[in-house]
């Protein structure tokens, strides 16, 4: 069967280079059977490394998780033991006692949602402008959300946070931004520097430029608006993209941990899991705390370690097309 | 806001009988050109979706000018000020004062942060590199491809707070790879306690967190080489080595040159791990990262101004890498 297609692509691919026909022949006897006989060998030496690379992943992830069920005094004893005396779940209710696990789930999923809702969002209205629509400034404007990408993060930390501090008319600022909070005293302090991704917007309008141009022209000959136009008819079909760009921004505002310390130093009302979690190193002494800590992060990790195996193959295509910017 | 964009401001069309097809703009447009009433019309819709289009950028641009333009000028004038961060109108400009203190003599920010940060990052570099290439040369010639790579990808999917714990305590007297240690009846290694340890502990916990992108372009790299090379080397009588060599580096060059440059940026400027596992980068500067010296001065000793410098210096040498890096494959894939 593959055979044959074989033969049809080698011989429309060989007859323009003008090879005998009899070397084509011998080659043609030889593919199948070399690939058999690859395909017979077991690669014995392969397995060894990858499962072996695959243990190196895991264990740490399964050292979290058992030194989570290890019972007071347990953990930092020597000799060393990998798995727990005793399955016991006291670290677990300490973690949900003193790490107000509610008010740190809540603020997460809040900021998490935010943000990937405000992405999807801010990602397809300036996608479907650059890919579909006719305009003075079109290339600029791609020119600017390409150029956007370059800048790394860490640049603006520091102005993002005075610029939210300082924030006119805010958490009992004045109009020149002095005297008060500013926005750390609501939950946008934590969403506003990330509502919109140049990543997002780059992802969307290659997606939608693909989308024929006679779909929307007939819609606007039927007398469709433009909103009406990116709703009903471009959003659907974006749907393999925006479940991809959910899923990535989704995970990395989950994960998000220097900014939302920095937010959470000027309000810890707006602690996150991550930060709420880190912080427990600095109370307690060390070998009660650390099984706790890792009751807090087994339980912060699970949710979004359940989403990345439903969805992986949408998150891996998504880091795919990252990579292809 | 709208009518200040391309060409609306005629007062009147053209006369429509000599050059009905000429736009001010000298860009063709799709409408028809020919009946005399369409330019008017067809320039009317143009503004109207002119106006839309902004309408849907709106939200967008607004966002880059206070999270990106402002920011960026802000850095500038920070950088060029001694400010400790109360009241805005406390800002002294001091010119070039901070960076120069930056370079002073004594000053720890050259050595050892600087030479910390592009060891960090090359380390990380060559371990993940090294080890997702294997890894991924192996994946390919296994099946269930996609199980695979989706273990390797854990780390990257989980937060910088659990990957830096869990390591941080792994390292501990009493953690799992003293154990080890210990079993195999060698003496415990103090990891990030001691200053001769501490970065190579870090950089071995970054480059296990970004192995797993790594291997997913690698192995996507690896699918794409045609395998009619492979079978050619086979009947020539190429041994295994001789194909990795020969067939699979060279034309694996690209996904190879991709991964690296990627991950060298994120090394250069990731600091949050680090921050996670010593906190302040220590014991002494052992393992202060750029990044992460300016995250303390601005936050922890309120020297917005010195951290705003640090941050143009990192900003100018990963653009300088970046170029060098990008100059360097282009000139290599000219030759070949």
């Amino acid at each position: 069967m593959s055979g044959h297609r074989d033969e049809r692509a080698r011989r429309s691919g060989s007859t323009p280079s003008g090879n005998p026909p009899t070397g084509r022949r011998i080659r043609l006897q030889l593919g199948p059977r070399l690939r058999l006989r690859l395909r017979n060998r077991t690669p014995w030496f392969s397995y060894a490394i990858v499962i072996t690379g695959a243990a190196l992943t895991v264990i740490p992830f399964l050292d979290m998780l058992m030194t989570s069920f290890k019972g007071p005094g347990e953990y930092g004893k020597l000799p060393y033991r990998f798995l727990p005396e005793a399955f016991s779940l006291t670290n677990y209710r300490a973690a949900i006692r003193q790490l107000d696990l509610p008010l740190l789930f809540r603020n997460s999923t809040l900021a998490t949602v935010l943000i990937t809702g405000s992405t999807l969002l801010t990602s397809s209205l300036a996608g479907y402008a650059l890919a579909k629509l006719r305009f003075p400034g079109r290339e600029l404007v791609f020119r600017l959300v390409l150029a956007t990408m370059m800048f790394p993060p860490f640049l603006f930390f520091i102005p993002h946070f005075l610029i939210l501090v300082h924030w006119p008319a805010a958490g009992g600022n004045d109009l020149l931004g002095r005297g008060g909070a500013g926005l750390t005293v609501s939950l946008a302090a934590l969403v506003m520097p990330f509502l919109v991704s140049s990543f997002g917007i780059f992802l969307m309008r290659q997606f939608m430029v693909s989308i024929p141009d006679e779909m929307l022209e007939a819609a606007r000959i039927d007398g469709a608006g433009e909103f009406t136009v990116w709703w009903r008819i471009v959003l659907p079909q974006t749907k393999p993209v925006a479940v991809t760009l959910a899923l990535l921004t989704f995970v990395s505002s989950w994960n998000e941990y220097i900014w939302a310390l920095l937010v959470s130093t000027a309000n810890p009302r707006l602690m996150t899991l991550p930060v709420g979690i880190q912080l427990l190193q600095s109370h307690l002494d060390p070998d009660r705390m650390v099984p706790v800590m890792m009751a807090g992060l087994v339980l912060s990790v699970l949710p979004v370690l359940l989403l990345f195996l439903l969805l992986q193959k949408h998150y891996v295509r998504g880091v795919m097309l990252s990579g292809l910017k | 806001m709208a009518p200040a964009v391309g060409d609306p401001a005629l007062p009147s069309a053209p006369p429509p009988a000599q050059r009905p097809a000429l736009r001010r703009t000298g860009r063709p447009t799709s409408v028809p050109r020919l009946s005399p009433g369409v330019p008017r019309a067809s320039r009317a819709i143009r503004r109207r979706q002119t106006v839309i289009a902004y309408l849907f950028l709106a939200p967008t641009l607004l966002f880059f000018l206070v999270f990106l333009v402002l920011p960026l000028l802000f850095a500038a004038l920070l950088a060029l000020s001694r400010w400790t961060g109360f009241d805005l109108s406390d800002i002294r400009p001091v010119g070039m004062a901070n960076f120069a203190d930056l370079f002073a003599h004594g000053s720890t920010f050259l050595t050892p942060i600087l030479t910390n940060t592009l060891l960090y990052a090359f380390g990380t570099v060559v371990l993940a590199l090294c080890g997702a290439l294997v890894i991924a040369h192996c994946v390919n010639r296994l099946r269930f491809r996609g199980f695979w790579r989706t273990l390797y990808f854990l780390p990257l999917v989980t937060t910088v707070v659990a990957v830096g714990n869990v390591w941080k305590y792994m390292y501990e007297p009493g953690g799992l790879i003293n154990g080890v240690l210990n079993g195999l009846g060698l003496p415990s290694l103090a990891f990030l306690q001691d200053p001769d340890t501490a970065l190579p502990s870090v950089i071995v916990v970054q480059a296990w967190a970004s192995t797993g992108s790594a291997i997913l372009i690698l192995t996507a790299g690896l699918t794409a080489i045609p395998g009619v090379y492979y079978e050619a080397a086979e009947l020539d009588g190429a041994g295994d080595r001789t194909i990795f060599w020969r067939i699979t580096l060279p034309l694996l060059r690209p996904s190879l040159l991709f991964v690296c440059l990627t991950q060298f940026i994120a090394g250069l400027q990731s600091f949050a791990l680090i921050n996670v596992m010593t906190g302040d980068g220590g014991p002494g500067d052992a393992t202060n990262v750029a990044a992460l010296e300016m995250y303390q001065q601005a936050f922890r000793y309120g020297d917005w101004g010195i951290a705003g410098a640090a941050a143009f210096v990192l900003f100018l040498v990963i653009a300088v890498i970046t170029a060098l890096q990008l100059w360097l494959f282009r000139r290599k894939d000219e030759e070949a």
